[in-house]
């Protein structure tokens, strides 16, 4: 038998005299509940991170001075049946969109805002937000709100606009 | 390995840090809205990135077309900003289209051909599909 395979037996010999299963376990629990303690990973802990895709925000999103909407025009889907990140039931959200960025007074932070249009039923007609900050002539035309963004869709007809947080503004 | 990217320490500093943050930005601001954050477009409506692009270096006219294209051409960004996009783009979504021998795209390049600009859009990107289809054997959108 090597050196090396005596050592071994012998140290794991002295540990199992000098411990046992049950202590290993306990040992065990206490790192677990430890690192619990000091380092939560639970939903909880996560659903407040602070990341781009959800961002701190307050204020009432049916209005059309939330921070979202700063260069909105058009009808609000909060107003409509949808959120500002998703379209009401029945229509279909534009993949061809038009993006700019807004301030979000919670934090101070600039982000990037996709203002999708919502399409294929009539204009909802309800909180119409025209605020167009950064908004640029139409030969501009990646930057203009001005015209009916419902492009790649099946249909052309505008319903209303969401306003989805795409990421963080490099200043 | 493509020469966009020929060693990994160009590769590491090419992706690294700000430059990289703002190149992404850049795209998200001024191009995403229409080509969409995986560079597929929309049928109909916006031509595809993703797999493709790559296919335009390498026939001839194409690598023109890239920068003279009118989103391209009279785009908001600087010469610097425009460049570094448009090879972001081409690594990010070009995937296999890209051949080994690719090169990126120079500021100074860019610079000139951004100065003439595409009048005549879709027979000339019509006439570029074909070439790739015959030279390439390859069917793009």
């Amino acid at each position: 038998m090597s050196w090396f395979d005596k050592f071994t037996e012998k140290s794991l010999r002295r540990v199992a005299q000098s411990s046992s299963r049950r202590g290993f376990l306990r040992g065990i629990g206490a790192v677990l509940v430890g690192s619990a303690a000091s380092a939560p990973l639970l939903p909880v802990a996560r659903a407040d991170n602070h990341s781009a895709s959800a961002p701190k925000e307050e204020g009432d999103p049916t209005q059309c001075e939330y921070w979202r909407y700063c260069a909105t025009d058009g009808f609000l889907c909060t107003c409509c049946g949808g959120t500002y990140n998703s379209c009401p039931p029945g229509t279909e959200m534009s993949p061809i969109t038009w993006i700019g960025t807004c301030q979000n007074p919670t934090d101070g932070r600039n982000y990037i805002i996709s203002y999708n249009d919502c399409c294929g039923k009539g204009p909802c007609g309800a909180c119409l937000c025209i605020r167009d900050e950064g908004d640029r002539p139409i030969y501009r035309s990646d930057k203009t709100n001005d015209y009916n963004w419902c492009l790649g869709t099946q249909s052309a007809v505008y319903h209303c606009s969401v306003a989805r947080v795409v990421g963080l503004a490099v200043e | 390995m493509f020469r966009f990217c020929s060693g990994l320490i160009l590769c590491l500093l090419a992706t690294a840090g700000f430059a990289q943050d703002r190149t992404h930005f850049n795209y998200i601001l001024y191009c995403q809205g229409c080509h969409t954050a995986d560079g597929v477009g929309a049928e109909n409506a916006v031509p595809r990135l993703k797999d493709q692009v790559g296919y335009f270096l390498q026939v001839e006219g194409g690598r023109e077309y890239l920068v003279q294209v009118p989103g391209s051409a009279t785009s908001a960004l600087n010469d610097k900003d425009l460049t570094a996009v448009l090879n972001w783009m081409v690594q990010e979504f070009a995937g296999e289209s890209l051949s080994s021998n690719a090169r990126p795209y120079t500021e100074k390049e860019v610079a000139m051909l951004r100065k003439t600009p595409l009048k005549e859009l879709v027979k000339h990107r019509e006439a570029l599909v074909l070439s790739i289809a015959s030279e390439l054997k390859k069917v793009i959108k």
